[in-house]
């Protein structure tokens, strides 16, 4: 990100005390949004999200493998999120990845839910074939294109667009099964189920500016924040979690 | 044109490409031999002897373009400039530039060009305008007039043999500027005219239009003559910038400059010349209209914008006739 002098980290500062941002945005004013979903087809779901000029792609790929041994009843889910080194020239190389691990273990906190599983916003359980043998595995993965502040509440939009873009395809069991052996199954190219993406929480992210708090800051606004709160909250208002963070370090902490 | 990234409606989608048909319609009847785009040929009298500029070559012996842009005859050359390109420095053109570098006796700016400009310590004028010459001390104070990241205007006084520029910012309008916000657009928007600093008096706001592409807008400030700050007086300064933290700029000056900046914006998305005429209308377009601030940079302005553009330009074409 590009510098700023002193003359305008203090006209931002001023401008946010005084309900008016650079942009001529009010402090709870969201930039506009814009969602395209499918954008890939070779993935089972994708969406692209813009927020002003924040830029980012999540896509949902499903494979068929084996549930974990200790819960054989789940299907499995992994985020991950990548920032690509166009998107800021820090992220050249290795700069981007601790920022990657940061939204991808916040993402999957929100989506996934604790430990325990609870509060999740899917449920694994629907991701099973065949119960302690053939499971789902979802690969969600995000791309950060380009940034300009606010990549956590673009991630988690773009991944519920895109999980409710995707379509799981049927699977046929082939009858016969015996004992540990795997079983027959057959995936079907037509037949497609579509997830239930009801559960999925929205996260919106509080930037702490001077004594104010701002909704969806720009990289510049975010470069004067002194810290910033994340909520995650799903269709019926239940606060999934609460993240806050701070500029040098990020830490999770479980509310729910 | 190239893509608006804007919802626009059915209507509105209508309405922006009629006016824009309109204002092609209007521009192009005298240049359009001018334009060219990759391996169009260009129209030259292949008997007069002529040099053959950037942008172009040889060809199964015709002159072809190998970028798409405007064909520029200066006396014998023959070059074609090309539209979105980075910023061609001229000599005496005005630019605002970030400083990326305090370097010994000079500051390191950058200004939207292929290097980084450089601002020689001699070309400055020293805070207590006397006319001397630089001393070490003045080396070692180079953070007191400019540090990193501030923004500064300055003008181009040339290039250096290797191709890198030269600024001053010898004269009281030039310097550092502050309390305001910089906005960036594509260098060709920005022709070159009489004068790039407009101060906007109804609003009491300062409007410099950089060549290059980054337009300053701000609180005005008034030039500075002969201004005496020197090593004595630059506690009392420390002690004026504490106060400038606690008094911000006020509420009705931010939304002009509000205004002004959503109107550049606005007039930059739909690529036309940047003009403080041009800007003044605009915002008073906004304002006539009543609409919102935010709500200029929405569909339905960038509409409005363009209608009025293509009718400004059809009435000054009548007028002619």
């Amino acid at each position: 990100m590009v510098g700023l002098s002193v003359g305008e980290k203090h006209f931002i500062q001023g401008g946010i005390s005084q309900d008016l941002r650079l942009d001529c945005r009010k402090r709870l004013t969201y930039r506009p949004i814009y969602v395209e979903t499918g954008i890939i087809p070779q993935a089972h779901g994708s969406a692209r999200v813009r927020l002003g000029a924040t830029d980012v792609i999540a896509s949902v790929k499903a494979e068929l493998g084996k549930p974990n041994a200790l819960q054989p009843d789940k299907g499995k889910i992994a985020i991950f999120v990548d920032c690509s080194p166009t998107a800021a020239p820090m992220f050249e190389g290795r700069g981007g990845e601790e920022l990657s691990t940061e939204l991808s273990v916040a993402l999957e906190r929100c989506i996934l839910g604790g430990k325990s599983g609870a509060g999740a916003g899917i449920d694994p359980t629907s991701l099973v074939v065949v119960e302690g043998k053939v499971c789902w595995d979802l690969y969600v993965d995000g791309l950060v294109i380009s940034s300009d502040g606010n990549l956590l509440d673009a991630l988690a939009a773009a991944i519920k667009a895109a999980l409710s873009n995707t379509g799981i395809p049927k699977v046929d069991v082939a009858a016969e099964m015996t004992g540990d052996e795997q079983p027959e199954v057959n995936i079907s190219d037509e037949e497609f189920l579509q997830f239930d993406t009801s559960g999925i929480p929205v996260i919106v992210t509080l930037t702490k500016v001077g004594k104010q708090y701002i909704v969806d800051a720009t990289s510049e606004e975010e470069s004067q924040m002194t810290s910033a709160v994340s909520v995650s909250v799903n269709r019926k208002g239940h606060l999934i979690n609460k993240l806050d963070s701070e500029i040098a370090a990020a830490e999770a902490s479980e509310e729910e | 044109m190239r893509g608006l990234q804007l919802p626009l409606s059915q209507t509105q989608r209508i309405r922006l490409q009629r006016a824009f048909e309109k204002l092609q319609s209007l521009s192009s009847k005298a240049n359009s031999d001018a334009s060219v785009t990759v391996a169009d040929t260009i129209p030259v009298n292949y008997e007069d002897a002529f040099l053959k500029g950037h942008g172009t070559t040889d060809l199964n012996g015709e002159l072809v373009a190998t970028v798409c842009g405007v064909v520029e005859r200066i006396n014998k050359l023959v070059y074609v400039r090309g539209l979105r390109a980075r910023y061609k420095p001229e000599v005496g053109d005005i630019v605002v530039g970030r400083v990326v570098e305090v370097a010994q006796k000079r500051w390191r700016l950058e200004i939207n060009f292929s290097q980084d400009a450089i601002l020689m310590l001699s070309s400055m004028n020293m805070p207590d305008g006397i006319q001397r010459r630089r001393t070490a001390l003045d080396e070692l104070n180079m953070r007191g007039i400019f540090e990193e990241n501030d923004v500064v205007c300055a003008e181009v006084r040339n290039f250096q043999h290797d191709g890198s520029l030269q600024l001053q910012a010898r004269s009281q309008k030039y310097g550092k500027l502050e309390k305001g916000q910089l906005l960036i657009i594509d260098p060709y928007l920005v022709k070159k005219s009489k004068s790039h600093f407009h101060h906007l008096e109804q609003f009491g706001i300062d409007l410099i239009l950089g060549r290059n592409g980054f337009i300053w807008v701000g609180e005005h400030v008034e030039t500075r003559d002969g201004m005496v700050v020197d090593q004595a007086n630059s506690s009392e300064q420390s002690m004026v910038l504490e106060e400038k933290n606690q008094t911000h700029t006020p509420l009705e000056m931010r939304q002009n400059i509000c205004r002004i900046a959503n109107a550049v914006r606005v007039l930059s998305t739909l690529g036309f010349s940047m003009d403080a005429d041009l800007i003044m209308e605009t915002v008073e377009l906004s304002s006539s209209l009543k609409i919102d601030i935010h709500d200029m940079i929405g569909s339905e302005f960038h509409v409005l914008v363009a209608e009025r553009e293509a009718e400004r330009r059809s009435l000054m074409g009548k007028r002619r006739r």
